[in-house]
């Protein structure tokens, strides 16, 4: 099955994106496709290349790592304006973008799942 | 399943960046020709309430933008009775012609749509 995921809350205030996370590792592991991950909002922030929390998960290696295996993430744009969160702070396997990919999602996945508050 | 797109608004326009930004994918994903559906429930519903005035909190109206949807060919608008009485509203309170939906009904149409994005 093709699945696109949005993700809409920031690093470490919320669940979010630790469960889109997992979400996203399980889903590849039964062998579907992940189309992509919309980082929208606040969700922008888990890009952040310079997250260093002391002997806790990184979330923006571990998106970075889901971004490496080549599964696509987009940043908004707009919203990392909003965010002051330049190009050159984000993780490497990610990349800044519209809302035109989230309808590419949206079209190209059979089912859509929202990670927010 | 359906192509079409539902944009579930829960939260009041005012306090959180939720329903803004629900706008604004409406917006954003209707120049691509998606068939998109806007539902309110719960607080969501004040995002159509006429007359809304932000100006104290620095920030601009946003019911003002639900009418100008139908020229992006957005012209759906489900409402959850139970959340519009429960507020005191009626449809005429609203800034869109609404249809306003039973908890079944709106039950149906999220699952009609092929996709729901919940703001």
């Amino acid at each position: 099955m093709k699945i696109g995921v949005m993700i809409l809350e920031g690093p470490y205030q919320h669940q979010a994106v630790d469960s889109a996370y997992h979400f996203v590792r399980a889903a590849l592991a039964r062998g579907h496709e992940i189309v992509g991950i919309f980082l929208y909002t606040d969700a922008v922030n888990n890009a952040n290349k310079f997250i260093n929390p002391p002997g806790e998960r990184n979330i923006a290696k571990q998106l970075d790592e889901l971004g490496a295996q080549g599964i696509e993430i987009v940043a908004c744009t707009a919203c990392s304006k909003f965010r002051g969160m330049r190009p050159d702070l984000k993780v490497e396997h990610t990349r800044l973008s519209g809302l035109g990919s989230l309808a590419d999602y949206l079209k190209a996945a059979d089912r859509f799942v929202t990670f927010g508050d | 399943m359906g192509n079409q797109v539902a944009i579930l608004l829960r939260k009041a326009p005012y306090g959180s960046v939720y329903t803004a930004e629900g706008f604004r994918t409406i917006m954003g994903i209707a120049v691509f020709e998606m068939d998109i559906c806007v539902v309110c429930v719960d607080d969501g519903v004040y995002a159509l309430v006429k007359g809304q005035n932000p100006a104290k909190l620095d920030i601009k109206p946003l019911g003002d933008g639900f009418p100008a949807l139908a020229e992006f060919g957005v012209q759906s608008f489900y409402v959850h009775d139970e959340a519009l009485a429960r507020r005191g509203l009626t449809a005429d309170d609203l800034v869109v012609p609404v249809q306003v939906a039973s908890s079944s009904q709106i039950a149906r149409i999220l699952e009609e749509s092929g996709k729901v994005l919940p703001f």
